[in-house]
């Protein structure tokens, strides 16, 4: 159970908020590159942190973003003409640069200096991969540029997408962190998914249904570590990062692409799920990057606006008779709906109060802990979180047997560090 | 046998004879104590065995673990300085007297 007003704290994220002003400090994920396929093309919606921003590609290839509404009379540049290097205001043509300054209010006198004077709340936007970063925060703590590993691969080593959540963004990462759900929630799509089938830590996590679970401090979050039995006197381990505020990766299962997540809160009640697959030493195949388009693995099959195709307005496209024949446990179709379903179900901020954790819970109570004293050290004494250097963002998964009497911190050695042109460990 | 005193928010005192070894959660669950509920067993998950350790047995209980302090943290709706979750105190001879206060509810 967690205290009402912790609750509180870790899941408000919008300006003003104690949680909202810790995901300020981090680059965070906002659009998929494709987004804003080319110079000139039309703006985009964003809302983040419960801010609604307008992003754009100008006509130089320059990316803004920006408060979504206009600084005259707050029309929203949604409806605006994105054209000679800036975006403008339908209504009475004012025109802003990338960075939100207003550079032209056409309908004041050539001598009038009152452009000069208008600009808009705006935020750095940068490609990294295939993803558009922004930083929200002070300018003057800006961190360096993300270092994660899905983002400075070779091109061809990665496949991205993200997918609308309608809950809050701390329900949605708890997911992220819980190996002990896989043995269940997930059993019948390990061994059908093309993107999780063929490895043999498959068969150890559906026969052990008691992990047992160790957590460290790791750079810049946790280690949350899954054992279970393998052969004699061998144990399974399922090692999981999570680095501050949401960024958590899925231990690999073979020589599959290790896929990872962010959960960006959009407002309190819904975020974005992103889901990344990346091989740190080769390209991905044709047949790999089909399975990820539609939907498999932690992917999943969405409308125009991310929004999955199978959602809480069609049941998720329950299939009861699925169920049953325990071909998917849930009776929801792909890994992706299958925990999306579960956490939306719970309502759009779970009332922790009233859960009842348990053992396997050690993971999300100790990365709660963490969000908590990162938000109020931040909050009262100006102490920056960890989670920003190279060495917190160049961290992966790991999957591994060990023998019964080796920890697991000794077994992995340096396997979760991501070192370009090193292979994943991974069974 | 060791005894352990538990004070309800009444100020009702209860002594229960404990054996050397076994938790001051579990003395209190066998016996029946009101307000300890400690659901998990003892894992460390559930932070419903919270007591307010007597400021004189406070350094013979041994020190708050590191999962205990966030369970404390997060979990307990009172934390003061002589909180602790009583699944981690072990009782021992040299404890016989030991007096703890137990919150009126254990989950806010």
């Amino acid at each position: 159970m967690l205290r009402t007003e912790i609750n509180e704290l870790l899941t408000q994220t919008g300006p003003g908020t104690k949680m909202g002003a810790l995901f300020r400090r981090f680059w965070q994920p906002v659009l998929l590159a494709e987004e804003l396929p080319a110079d000139d093309c039309p703006p985009v919606r964003v809302k983040i942190l419960s801010e609604r921003l307008i992003a754009f590609r100008d006509s130089e290839g320059r990316y803004g973003l920006m408060d979504e509404f206009c600084a005259h009379r707050g029309v929203s540049l949604w409806f605006g003409r994105n054209e000679e290097g800036g975006l403008r205001c339908p209504y009475h043509g004012w025109k802003y640069d990338y960075t939100g300054q207003a550079i032209e209010v056409p309908s004041e006198p050539e001598t009038s200096n009152f452009c000069a004077n208008v600009k808009l709340k705006s935020y750095p936007l940068v490609k990294r991969g295939d993803v558009l970063w922004a930083y929200f925060g002070d300018p003057e703590a800006q961190p360096p540029l993300p270092e994660w590993e899905f983002v400075t691969v070779p091109e061809g080593q990665a496949f991205t997408s993200k997918r609308f959540q309608e809950c809050n963004w701390l329900q949605a990462l708890e997911g992220g962190i819980d190996s002990s759900h896989v043995t269940f929630l997930h059993s019948g799509s390990l061994d059908s998914d093309p993107l999780f089938k063929g490895s043999k830590g498959n068969a150890y996590n559906r026969a052990d249904l008691k992990p047992f679970f160790e957590v460290v401090d790791y750079e810049g979050g946790l280690l949350i570590a899954a054992r279970r039995s393998a052969e004699e006197g061998h144990y399974y381990w399922r090692v999981t990062p999570w680095v501050l505020p949401n960024f958590t990766m899925v231990p690999p299962r073979a020589d599959h692409p290790m896929h990872g997540h962010f959960w960006v809160p959009i407002d309190d009640e819904n975020c974005w799920a992103w889901s990344f697959d990346y091989h740190p030493t080769r390209q991905l195949d044709s047949e790999e990057v089909a399975a990820m388009k539609a939907g498999l693995g932690v992917h999943s099959a969405n409308d125009e606006n991310y929004r999955p195709l199978a959602n809480k307005d069609n049941d998720y496209l329950m299939d009861r008779d699925a169920q049953r024949r325990g071909e998917t446990y849930s009776g929801i179709k792909g890994i992706a709906l299958q925990d999306s379903s579960l956490q939306e179900s719970m309502g759009p901020i779970v009332d922790r109060t009233k859960e009842r954790l348990v053992a396997t819970d050690a993971g999300i109570i100790k990365a709660r802990q963490k969000l908590r004293k990162a938000a109020l050290a931040l909050a009262e004494n100006g102490v920056e979180p960890a989670g920003n250097r190279a060495q917190d963002q160049k961290v992966r998964s790991v999957a591994v047997v060990l023998p019964a009497d080796q920890s697991f911190v000794d077994g992995i050695g340096e396997a979760m560090i991501a070192k370009p042109g090193v292979p994943q460990t991974t069974v | 046998m060791p005894k352990v005193v538990y004070v309800d928010d009444a100020g009702e005192e209860r002594a229960v004879d404990a054996s050397a070894g076994e938790s001051v959660m579990s003395a209190a669950v066998r016996a029946g104590v009101p307000g300890i509920i400690g659901e998990c067993g003892g894992c460390l998950s559930c932070g419903t065995c919270h007591v307010w350790v007597r400021e004189e047995y406070l350094d013979q209980v041994g020190e708050v673990g590191d999962m205990e302090d966030d369970l404390l943290d997060l979990a307990v709706g009172d934390r003061r300085a002589g909180s602790r979750l009583s699944c981690q105190i072990e009782v021992t001879p040299q404890l016989d007297g030991l007096t703890v206060d137990v919150p009126g509810e254990q989950v806010v």
